[in-house]
C-alpha cells in the first residue's frame, strides 16, 4: 500500500525568510502522525502546501500514492481539510457550507448530522455568531463527514472544550480504527501523546525530528522537585549528568534533568527522601530538548 | 447530480440573494423618478440643453433632450447605471474569490475536489447572473415610473438600453478575476476595477470633447457600449464586450490557477 504521504525535499521559500525547507518524510497509511512545532515554524506552510493550495518552490509531494500538484483534485477527492484557523463567512451556516461540499464531494449528509450530534454543533447558526470552539465542530465535521482516505487537520482542538476534545480524541481513533490516515498539527502534548503513533518535529521549517511519543516524551527534559528529610543532596545533584537549574529553597530542590534516569535515581536514594514530584514535560520543554540535540550535533 | 460549476454558482446566488434588491432597489427608483418627472421638466429642459454647448452636450449624450429615452440616457445610462453596475459585478466577484479567501471559505472550498478553472468561473457566472437581476429589476421600476407618468418610455428601447450595459459589466467580472490572480484582498480587486471603469469612461470623454482626440475612443470600452436606449444595441461592440469578458475570465482564472492561496 502506498505511503499516505511522502515528501521529498519539499520547499517552500517566502521572500521574507519563512516557509519550510527540504522536507522529506513518510507518513505510513493508517498511521495517526502529529506535526509539532511552534508558531510560524512551518506546520500550516506545510499542510497548505501538501494540499496544493501553495506551490512549492522546488522538491515534491505525493499524498495516498498521487502527486500533490499533478493529481491534486484527485487526492482532495479521498482527503478532509480542517484548516487553522476555519472560516467560511459570518452570514453562512454550517448547513450551507455542508451542503456545498458534499455536492462538490458527490458525497451525503448522514455522516455529518451523526457528527453534529456527538460534537452537539449547531449547523443551523450563521457561523460569524458562533465562539470558536463552536466554529470548529463545524470545520471538524465539515473536514471529516465524507470519510476520507487522509485527514488533515491543522490545530484541530483549538477553542473545544475539554469533553469535546474528549469526543475529538475518540473520532480520531475511530478514523483510525477504519484505516483513515491522519496528519495533524498541534500544541497539546497531552493530544499527541494520547492519539499520535509518530510526530514529526519541525523548527524554523525544518524537520528536525521523526521520532515515536515514547521517544519524544524520554528525550523531553523533566522538572524534578525534591524535599529531602535530611539536609544537602544539591550538590550532589548538580555533578550529574543531564542534570540541570539546581535550585535549593525551603528544604526543596529542583532541577531539570534529561537523558538516563539511573543515576538520578540512586544519588537520591542515598537520602531520605521526604517527597518527590515530576512533573510531566511542556510542549516547549519538549522543543527545546530537540532543539539543544540539534544545536549540539550542529 | 449537480455538476460542481453549478453547485458553485447556486451558492454565490443564494449567499448574495439580497444584492439585487440592494442595489436594483435604489438604482430602479432613481431611474424610475427620472422618467417620472419628464413629462413635466421636458420643455424647461429643452430650453436649459439648447443653451450647452454642441461638445458638452456631444460629450454627456445629452442631445436635445426631445424624448424620455434620450433623458433616461443622460441621467443614468450614459454613467450611472454602468459605473455602478459595473462595481457591483467586480464586487460579486470579489466576494466569492478575495473574499472568501479573506474569511478562510475558499481553502475550504479548494480542499474539496473541485478546480480553481471553475472556482474562478463560478465566481463570474453568479456574478452575470446577479447584475442581469439587478438590471431587470431597474428596467422594471423604470417602466413602472413611466407608467404612472404616463411618460410613454418605449419598452423595447429601456430593454436595449439596460440590457448594453451587461456585456460591461461584464467585462469589470472578468478584470475582477485578472486582479485576484495578483491580489486575493478584496480592497484591491473593487479598487482597480472602479478605477478601470472611470478611466474607461474618460478616456471615451475625452475622446468625444477633443474630435483631434477621437481615435482613443476605440481603447475605451465605453466606446462600444454606445447608447442602446436610442440606437439600438449594436450586436458586433456588444458580442466583442462578451468576449473580452470571456478572455479575461480565462486569463484570471489561468493566474489564480498559479498563484499561492495566501493573502
Amino acid at each position: 500500500m502506498a505511503a499516505a504521504i511522502e515528501t521529498e525535499r519539499l520547499s517552500k521559500l517566502y521572500p521574507g525568510g519563512h516557509g519550510i525547507a527540504e522536507l522529506t518524510m513518510t507518513v505510513p497509511s493508517g498511521e495517526v502522525f502529529g506535526f509539532l512545532g511552534p508558531n510560524g515554524a512551518g506546520k500550516t506552510t506545510t499542510i497548505r502546501t501538501l494540499l496544493d493550495l501553495i506551490h512549492p518552490t522546488s522538491g515534491s509531494a505525493r499524498l495516498l500514492g498521487l502527486d500533490s500538484r499533478r493529481d491534486s483534485v484527485a487526492i482532495r477527492r479521498r482527503v478532509g481539510n480542517l484548516p487553522g484557523d476555519f472560516g467560511f463567512g459570518r452570514e453562512t451556516t454550517g448547513r450551507r457550507a455542508l451542503e456545498l461540499l458534499a455536492r462538490l464531494r458527490g458525497a451525503g449528509t448522514e455522516r455529518a448530522a451523526e457528527l453534529a450530534g456527538r460534537f452537539r454543533a449547531d449547523l443551523d447558526r450563521p457561523l460569524g455568531e458562533l465562539s470558536r470552539g463552536n466554529r470548529q465542530k463545524v470545520g471538524l465535521i465539515l473536514a471529516s463527514f465524507h470519510r476520507p482516505d487522509l485527514l488533515v487537520l491543522d490545530e484541530p482542538t483549538g477553542g473545544l472544550d475539554p469533553m469535546m476534545q474528549e469526543e475529538f480524541l475518540a473520532l480520531v481513533g475511530e478514523e483510525r480504527d477504519r484505516g483513515a490516515t491522519v496528519f495533524l498539527s498541534s500544541h497539546e502534548l497531552d493530544e499527541v501523546e494520547r492519539i499520535c503513533d509518530r510526530v514529526g518535529i519541525v523548527r524554523a521549517g525544518r524537520l528536525i525530528a521523526v521520532e515515536r511519543v515514547p521517544e519524544l516524551l524520554g528525550r523531553a527534559r523533566r522538572k524534578v522537585t525534591v524535599r529531602f528529610a535530611d539536609p544537602g543532596g544539591a550538590e550532589e545533584l548538580r555533578r550529574l549528568a543531564g542534570v540541570s537549574d539546581v535550585e535549593a529553597a525551603d528544604g526543596a530542590v529542583s532541577f531539570h534533568f534529561g537523558g538516563d534516569l539511573d543515576p538520578v535515581v540512586k544519588a537520591l536514594a542515598a537520602h531520605h527522601v521526604a517527597d518527590l514530584e515530576v512533573s510531566r514535560p511542556t510542549l516547549e520543554e519538549v522543543f527545546l530538548g530537540y532543539y539543544e540535540g540539534e544545536e549540539g550535533a550542529g | 447530480m449537480r455538476s460542481p460549476l453549478a453547485s458553485l454558482v447556486g451558492f454565490h446566488l443564494r449567499e448574495r440573494r439580497r444584492s439585487p434588491l440592494a442595489w436594483g432597489l435604489p438604482l430602479g427608483a432613481m431611474s424610475a423618478f427620472i422618467v417620472a418627472i419628464y413629462p413635466s421638466v421636458q420643455g424647461a429642459l429643452t430650453k436649459v440643453v439648447a443653451q450647452y454647448p454642441e461638445g458638452l452636450k456631444q460629450a454627456f449624450g445629452i442631445g436635445q433632450l426631445s424624448s424620455v429615452e434620450q433623458y433616461l440616457h443622460g441621467e443614468m445610462l450614459s454613467l450611472i447605471v454602468p459605473l455602478a453596475v459595473g462595481y457591483l459585478a467586480a464586487r460579486a466577484v470579489a466576494s466569492n474569490l478575495s473574499g472568501a479567501a479573506e474569511s478562510g471559505r475558499l481553502e475550504v472550498v479548494l480542499s474539496a475536489p473541485v478546480t480553481r478553472r471553475a472556482v474562478c468561473v463560478g465566481a463570474f457566472l453568479a456574478a452575470a447572473v446577479e447584475v442581469a437581476a439587478v438590471l431587470l429589476l431597474t428596467l422594471v421600476l423604470s417602466l413602472l415610473g413611466s407608467l404612472v407618468a404616463g411618460a410613454g418610455l418605449g419598452v423595447g428601447h429601456a430593454l436595449a438600453g439596460f440590457a448594453a450595459v451587461w456585456p460591461l459589466a461584464l467585462v469589470g467580472a472578468g478584470l475582477a478575476i485578472v486582479v485576484s490572480g495578483f491580489s486575493l484582498k478584496t480592497s484591491v480587486v473593487t479598487g482597480v476595477v472602479a478605477g478601470f471603469l472611470v478611466a474607461m469612461y474618460v478616456v471615451d470623454l475625452i475622446g468625444k470633447l477633443d474630435t483631434n482626440l477621437s481615435g482613443i475612443r476605440y481603447a475605451s470600452i465605453f466606446r462600444y457600449y454606445g447608447n442602446a436606449i436610442e440606437e439600438g444595441i449594436e450586436a458586433p461592440a456588444f458580442l466583442g464586450l462578451l468576449a473580452l469578458a470571456a478572455l479575461l475570465v480565462l486569463l484570471g482564472a489561468a493566474l489564480v490557477e498559479r498563484r499561492d492561496l495566501s493573502l
